[in-house]
């Protein structure tokens, strides 16, 4: 039935549609029709099941006393205990402070700057120079974290490229990548330098499939290139903005962790404790216990959760498609 | 006849009509900024090659840090790591896991994606919602290593492959291509006269997107190939490490710190010296070697991969 449907010839789209008449079909039957799809979907469903809805199960030894080495039912619940010792915990705040600090870092200086890449972009004509420049800067995106620090420990390190260059003209030894004051333009520069380019390839296809014709009608209005940026440009990519923007703030608590992990060493982990970092610190390395560490997860989950839903709300009261819509 | 010249500039001929010629002063900044931009990526890369090849004399003189032109040829820091010690295995290590790990996740997310393609099958909706509601919820770093610790595969290097092998992002990519731009007559043609849904998929669906599974492929290699975090996490224990965490032991140990000094300490109980730039450089190239070996014949299709994403399935 459904195989005849989807043959249906491309007029019947135009034309008021007469209401299909669907043979119900039992369970059965769709089972003799669907069974190598299902098959073929187990694999994924059983990949989940294990590796992402199990462990979230076990999110609930946070609301308990849990220890490994006594049977599940004998561990004690305990309420919201762990989430208040998380909460008094003084090395906490600073890490929940930090996250927030790079996420904002993330949303006001990173964003902007590949909507400004992909605008200088679009503007070059030259087919030739815009893929080689291309080329070019989605390049670093493909790197590691640990290429991308120890590149930078050698060039502005304190033995460094640039530092030997700044001694050898009689100058002071460079303490860029191990200056806890200095830490977040570093995590900036290197985010621009890994990411700011692949940011942009998302832009430039939006910047593509604005309608030409609207440039030319502003133009010939007497409207400027800068006119013709502001009314026709930036409205065009608006949607894909907000978009990004919304999983962005959804994901504003997970701003990495290996970036923070490997320059922890260098700068000291006061300017490099991130939410990530910490539950890895102090459930993983340290002794907190498995009930604490996972808390510390299941509180950046929650708050991950609710602000993705916020910031959907949001975009759809502004009239934005959002990621996802009520159906 | 009078010539009148009225164009004193001269115009671009792929520049639309309506658009006028923008000033010498704007051009330059705009080329400025963009020079300045591709050479802040450039340089640093070529230092790093230049300096892996660089002799020991050579950048001892230079300060031992990079060196932009090598003066002294010497290929001494790749003969170092393919003599078949620690490095020749991590890199052997991370390019199995690498292929294994990329043929798991791939063949994965073509099934699921492929299942997923047709609406209004048996399970479709309840399938699909699992798959979006991994982009709302993860589980959370300490109950995901409690489950790999259950299921025996802690200090196990399937531990670095299993847990991420679905990406279900790439899955939704997948399954929108194979929504919109795969015509679904020719399925239908396929399934009335008589041909499985494998068979579909094998000689119809599959071949059709070629660009687009390379693309994809190409996105689960550099993941594997990159991993650190996962082998940090759940092979702390393990003598080969991939190579990501071996280049950050290098990096540690050069510069003076106390992680450092105990990878330094280990290096010289294992009867090795520490290593030098040029050595840890040489390290870095290999790392770049394979994503900017693949990276010409996918480039093209990036664009493509991520759009299709971002269309509503």
């Amino acid at each position: 039935m459904a195989t005849l449907q989807s043959t249906a010839p491309p007029e019947a789209d135009e034309a008021p549609r007469p209401p299909v008449v669907r043979r119900k079909r039992t369970v059965a039957q769709r089972f003799r029709h669907d069974w190598p799809l299902l098959l073929l979907a187990l694999p994924v469903v059983a990949h989940l099941m294990i590796f992402h809805y199990w462990p979230s199960l076990w999110n609930i030894i946070a609301f308990m006393d849990y220890s490994p080495y006594r049977p599940f039912w004998e561990n004690p619940f305990v309420g919201f205990a762990w989430f208040e010792r998380l909460f008094n915990d003084p090395y906490f705040t600073p890490a929940l402070l930090n996250t927030l600090k790079f996420a904002a870092l993330n949303l006001l200086c990173m964003f902007p700057l590949s909507v400004v890449l992909a605008l200088a972009m679009n503007s070059i004509i030259s087919l030739k120079v815009r893929s080689t420049f291309q080329s070019v800067v989605y390049l670093p995106h493909f790197f590691s974290w640990v290429l991308v620090v120890t590149v930078f420990v050698q060039v502005l390190g304190a033995d460094g490229l640039v530092s030997n260059w700044i001694m050898d003209g009689g100058g002071e030894r460079l303490n860029f990548t191990s200056n806890p004051d200095t830490f977040l333009f570093l995590v900036w520069l290197q985010w621009a330098w890994k990411d700011a380019g692949w940011g942009m390839i998302i832009f430039l296809a939006a910047l593509a499939s604005i309608n030409p014709s609207l440039y030319e009608a502003a133009a010939s209005d007497g409207a400027g290139r800068w006119r013709r940026m502001w009314h026709i440009t930036l409205p065009g990519i608006r949607p894909v903005i907000i978009l990004l923007l919304i999983l962005q703030i959804g994901g504003i608590l997970s701003v990495g962790f290996e970036q923070y992990q490997l320059q922890r060493q260098a700068v000291g982990y006061q300017a490099t404790e991130v939410l990530d970092t910490y539950v890895y610190y102090q459930s993983i390395v340290g002794n907190q216990g498995e009930s604490f560490g996972t808390a510390a997860g299941l509180f950046k989950g929650v708050i991950g959760l609710i602000l993705i839903l916020v910031a959907n709300k949001i975009a759809h009261r502004l009239g934005e498609q959002g990621i996802y819509q009520k159906s | 006849m009078t010539a009148i010249n009225v164009k004193p500039q001269r115009r671009n001929k792929n520049r639309p009509i309506w658009d006028e010629e923008p000033s010498l002063a704007g051009k330059a900044v705009k080329f400025m900024f963009m020079v300045c931009y591709a050479a802040a990526i450039v340089l640093p890369i070529w230092a790093v090659l230049a300096t892996s090849f660089a002799s020991e004399d050579a950048l001892n003189r230079a300060g031992g840090s990079l060196l932009i032109l090598p003066t002294e040829v010497s290929a001494q820091a790749y003969r170092e790591i393919f003599s078949g010690g620690a490095l020749t295995d991590s890199l052997v290590l991370t390019l199995t896991l690498t292929f294994v790990g990329t043929a798991i996740s791939l063949v994965l997310t073509i099934c699921g994606a492929y299942a997923l393609s047709r609406t209004g099958s048996l399970l479709h909706r309840p399938i699909l919602w699992l798959i979006l509601l991994t982009f709302l919820f993860g589980p959370g770093m300490y109950p995901s290593f409690l489950v790999v610790q259950q299921l025996g595969l802690f200090n196990s290097y399937w531990s670095l492959i299993l847990p991420g092998a679905v990406g279900t992002f790439n899955i939704i990519i997948l399954r929108a291509f194979f929504m919109n731009s795969i015509p679904g007559e020719l399925l239908d043609a396929a399934r009335i006269d008589g041909a499985g849904e494998f068979r579909i998929l094998l000689t119809i669906v599959l071949p059709m997107s070629k660009a687009i599974l390379a693309v994809i492929a190409l996105f689960y290699a550099v993941g594997y190939w990159n991993m650190y975090f996962q082998a940090v996490l759940y092979t702390p224990g393990l003598e080969t490490q991939p190579i990501q965490v071996v280049l950050q032991r290098m990096l540690m140990s050069t510069q003076g710190l106390p992680e450092g000094a105990q990878a330094t300490a280990q290096y010289q109980a294992r009867g090795e010296s520490a290593p030098t730039a040029a050595l840890k450089m040489a390290v870095v190239v290999c790392t770049i070697i394979p994503i900017v070996l693949m990276y010409p014949f996918i480039q093209k299709h990036f664009t493509k991969a991520v759009i299709t994403g971002a269309v509503k399935g």
